[in-house]
C-alpha cells in the first residue's frame, strides 16, 4: 500500500533523507528505529505532508497514487494518519466537536452522509474509555493543558475514531510512563487488522515490547541501514546503535 | 461640506421643539445647557488622546439629521423574524430609536419601565432628573449633543431584592426609515439593593445597507449587593455608524459583568467608564470585535479604582480581516486609597490579512502599593502548525482556519451563555465564507 523509493529530502538546504526505500503492505506493522537526528521524524512528516521539506528525488506511492502530489487533507481523507510526537494545543476548539468535524470531513470525502449524533457519542465515549482518556477531556479544548500522556491518548483516540488505512506513529512513546505506554500500545494493538498498515517510529525498543512489529528498520544518517524482524530490535536494545553506524560507515 | 457647529445647534433647537413639552421649561433648560456645552466642546479630533486613532470626519460628512417625528406603526409581524429563542422575562422593543410600548412586555412586579418619551409627555420630573446623573455632559461633545437631542429611551428600575431569574431583552431595531438619520437615545438602569438581573441588548438592522447613526448613552447604577449581567451585541448594517457611551457606578458589593460584541456597522465605537463608589464591588468587562473591509471597531475602557478592595477584569479579543481596523484603549487607574485592588486587562488580536490594522493600548496607572494588577496585549496570526494539525485530520484549509478563528473567540462567545445568542454570533461571523476571500487576498499579496 505504501512504496517509498530512493527518497531524498532536505530542510533549509541540509540533506536529511538520503535515499530511503520502504515498502509497507496491508496488515503489516513496521517499526522504524534509529538514533536522534537520523531522519525518522522527517520521514513521518513528509508522508503526512507537512511543509518546510524539499524532496529532491525519489517517489512515494500510496494506494497507487503519487502521495507527494496530494494535499495534506487529501492524504488524511485517503486514510493516512499521523499520530504526532508533539500534538498541537488548540485553545477554544472543543475536542469533541473537532473529532466530529474531522470524521465528517472524511465521510464527506468518501461521499457518505454525516455521522448522526447518537452513534458518534456512543463511539467516542467507548473509545475514550478504551484509551483511558478522561471523559472530561472530551469537553475541553483540544490538547490545551493536557499532560504529555493525555495528549498521546488523545492522538490514539483520534486514530481509533478515524480508522485510517495507514497509521504512522511518530515517537508516540516519548515522555510516557509505563502505564501510559501500555494503554497507548493496547490502543494501537486493538487497531491492528488485515487491512491496516502501520509504521511505528521510535527511538527506544521498549514500545516494541507491547507492539510487536512484523519488520524492524534502522534509519541512520538518512538511510535505512538494516532491516530485519523483531530480533533486530532486541539486538539494538542490547548493543545500541553504534555498531550499526560503524558498519554502515565502513 | 460638513455642517458647522451652528448648523448642528440650529438643527438641535428645531429638534427640541418637536419633543413633548409637558416636562416644562426645566427640561428645555437642561437641553439648552447641554447644547451650550456642545458648542463649547465641539466635536473631538485626533488631538484628543481618546480620539487619537478614530476619526469622526467620516461620521460628520454623512450629515445625519434629527429623527423624523414619531409615527404610529404596526410592525408586529416584521419584528418576529428578529427575535431569538430566549426564555426572557421581558422584552423592550425600540424601532429607529423609538420605544414601542405595544411591542414591549415586562414583569409587573418589582420592575418599573418608563419610556423617556412618556416621561417627557407626562412631565415626570423624578425620572427625567435621573437622566444624565452618571454621564454628565461628557468632554467630547457627543454626550452633550445626546442630552440636548435625545428623543426617547427607557428607564428601567429594579426594586430592592427583586431577583429576576431570566433575562430582559432590549431589541434595538433599525428600519429603512432610519436612513440618513441620527438616533440619539438613552437608557438608564437603576438597580436596587440586593437585586439581580440580566439584560440583553441587541442592535440589528432590517435593511443590511441602511445608513444611519445610532447614538446610545447608557447609565447603569447598582446599589449595594446588586448584580447585573449585561450582554450587548452590535450587528447593525454595514453602512451604520454606532456610538455607545456606557457609564457604570457600583456601590458596595455590587457586581457588574458586561460582555460586548461589535460586528456590524462601518464605524462603531463603545466607550465604557466604571466607577467604584464603595469597596468590595466587582466589575467584569469582556468583549469581541470582528472587522472586515471598510469597518472600524473601537473600544475605550476607563475603569477607576479609588476605593479599596474592588476587583475588575477585562478581556477583549478581536479578529481583523481585509482592510478592517480596530482600536482598543483600556485604562485602569488605581488610586492611592484603593489598596487590595485587583485588576486585570488583556487584549488579543488575530490578524487575517496584511491590510488590517489595530491600535491597541492597555494602560495601568497604579498609585497604591498593595494591589494585584496585570495587563497584556497580543497581535498575532493563525498558527501554521495548528492549521497543519487540523488538515492532517482531514479538514480543508478553510475549515481549519474557520475552526481556529472560532476557537480564538470562544472564551468570549461563551460568556453570552444563551445558546440562541451564541448561535446568532457564530452565524454572523461566518468564518468559512470570509476565510475563502482571505486566501485570495493572500495570493495577491
Amino acid at each position: 500500500m505504501l512504496a517509498i523509493k530512493n527518497l531524498t529530502a532536505s530542510v533549509d538546504g541540509k540533506e536529511i533523507l538520503r535515499g530511503v526505500d520502504l515498502q509497507v503492505e496491508p496488515g503489516e506493522v513496521h517499526a522504524i528505529m534509529g538514533p536522534n537526528g537520523s531522519g525518522k521524524s522527517t520521514l513521518a512528516h513528509i508522508l503526512a505532508g507537512r511543509d518546510g521539506y524539499t524532496v529532491s528525488s525519489g517517489e512515494v506511492r500510496y494506494l497507487g497514487e503519487d502521495l507527494l502530489q496530494l494535499e495534506v487533507e487529501e492524504r488524511a481523507q485517503k486514510g493516512l494518519f499521523l499520530a504526532m510526537q508533539y500534538p498541537v494545543e488548540l485553545p477554544g476548539v472543543n475536542n469533541m466537536s473537532f473529532l466530529r468535524e474531522a470524521m465528517n470531513a472524511m465521510r464527506k470525502a468518501r461521499g457518505e452522509p454525516e455521522i448522526d449524533t447518537l452513534s458518534f457519542m456512543k463511539q467516542v465515549k467507548e473509545k475514550a474509555r478504551q484509551v483511558k482518556l478522561d471523559e472530561k477531556l472530551l469537553k475541553r479544548s483540544v490538547n490545551a493543558g493536557f499532560s504529555g500522556g493525555e495528549k498521546k491518548r488523545n492522538e490514539i483516540l483520534q486514530m481509533a475514531m478515524l480508522e485510517p488505512k495507514l497509521a504512522i506513529l511518530d515517537e508516540t512513546d516519548s515522555g510516557l510512563d509505563i502505564d501510559a505506554l501500555r494503554t497507548v500500545a493496547d490502543g494501537v494493538n486493538r487497531l491492528r487488522s488485515k487491512e491496516r498498515g502501520m509504521i511505528v517510529v521510535t527511538h527506544y525498543q521498549r514500545l516494541l515490547d507491547y507492539i510487536h512489529p512484523d519488520k524492524v528498520h534502522v534509519l541512520a544518517n538518512g538511510r535505512i541501514v538494516r532491516s530485519g524482524g523483531k530480533d533486530l530490535a532486541l539486538q539494538l536494545e542490547a548493543r545500541g546503535y553504534g555498531w550499526l553506524l560503524e558498519e554502515a560507515a565502513a | 461640506m460638513n455642517p458647522t457647529l451652528s448648523d448642528y445647534k440650529t438643527q438641535e433647537l428645531q429638534g427640541i421643539e418637536t419633543l413633548p413639552m409637558s416636562s416644562g421649561d426645566w427640561m428645555i433648560d437642561r437641553r439648552l445647557a447641554a447644547l451650550q456645552r456642545f458648542e463649547t466642546l465641539g466635536f473631538p479630533d485626533r488631538r484628543s488622546e481618546a480620539w487619537r486613532y478614530t476619526s469622526v470626519e467620516a461620521l460628520l460628512e454623512q450629515g445625519f439629521v434629527a429623527p423624523a417625528k414619531a409615527q404610529q406603526r404596526d410592525r408586529d409581524h416584521e419584528i418576529q423574524r428578529h427575535l431569538l429563542e430566549l426564555a426572557a422575562v421581558g422584552r423592550l422593543v425600540f424601532i429607529d430609536g423609538q420605544f414601542m410600548a405595544e411591542l414591549s412586555v415586562y414583569p409587573s412586579e418589582g420592575v418599573r419601565v418608563t419610556s423617556l418619551r412618556a416621561a417627557m409627555a407626562n412631565g415626570d420630573r423624578q425620572v427625567l432628573e435621573a437622566v444624565g446623573s452618571l454621564s454628565g455632559l461628557g468632554d467630547d461633545g457627543f454626550a452633550a449633543l445626546n442630552l440636548a437631542g435625545f428623543y426617547d429611551g427607557a428607564v428601567i428600575q429594579i426594586d430592592p431584592d427583586i431577583r429576576l431569574d431570566a433575562p430582559m431583552e432590549l431589541l434595538h431595531l433599525s428600519t429603512a426609515g432610519a436612513e440618513g438619520r441620527k438616533l440619539p437615545t438613552r437608557q438608564l438602569i437603576l438597580m436596587g439593593r440586593g437585586s439581580k438581573a440580566e439584560l440583553i441588548e441587541r442592535f440589528v438592522s432590517e435593511d443590511r445597507q441602511s445608513r444611519y447613526f445610532n447614538h446610545q448613552v447608557v447609565e447603569i447604577s447598582l446599589a449595594e449587593q446588586a448584580s447585573l449581567s449585561h450582554k450587548r451585541i452590535q450587528m447593525e448594517s454595514r453602512q451604520a455608524y454606532h456610538l455607545s457611551d456606557l457609564h457604570i457606578a457600583l456601590q458596595s458589593k455590587a457586581e457588574y459583568s458586561g460582555v460586548m460584541a461589535s460586528m456590524g456597522g462601518c464605524w462603531s465605537r463603545t466607550f465604557i467608564t466604571n466607577r467604584f463608589k464603595q469597596p468590595d464591588a466587582h466589575c467584569e468587562l469582556d468583549g469581541l470585535y470582528l472587522v472586515d473591509d471598510g469597518q472600524l471597531a473601537d473600544f475605550h475602557l476607563d475603569v477607576d479604582h479609588q476605593v479599596p478592595n474592588c476587583s475588575s477584569g477585562e478581556t477583549f479579543k478581536g479578529i481583523l480581516r481585509g482592510s478592517g481596523r480596530a482600536v482598543f484603549d483600556g485604562l485602569i487607574q488605581v488610586g492611592k486609597g484603593a489598596q487590595k485592588s485587583e485588576a486585570h486587562l488583556h487584549n488579543a488580536n488575530l490578524m487575517l490579512s496584511r491590510q488590517a490594522e489595530v491600535d491597541t493600548k492597555p494602560q495601568l496607572m497604579i498609585l497604591a502599593d498593595d494591589v494585584v494588577c496585570s495587563h497584556g496585549t497580543s497581535v498575532g496570526q493563525l498558527d501554521d502548525q495548528a492549521i497543519f494539525y487540523l488538515r492532517s485530520r482531514g479538514l480543508d484549509e478553510q475549515q481549519a482556519r474557520a475552526l481556529l478563528c472560532q476557537g480564538f473567540l470562544a472564551e468570549i462567545v461563551e460568556k453570552f451563555e444563551h445558546q440562541a445568542l451564541i448561535e446568532s454570533l457564530n452565524n454572523h461571523m461566518n468564518f468559512v465564507v470570509s476565510t475563502e476571500t482571505e486566501s485570495s487576498h493572500e495570493s495577491v499579496g
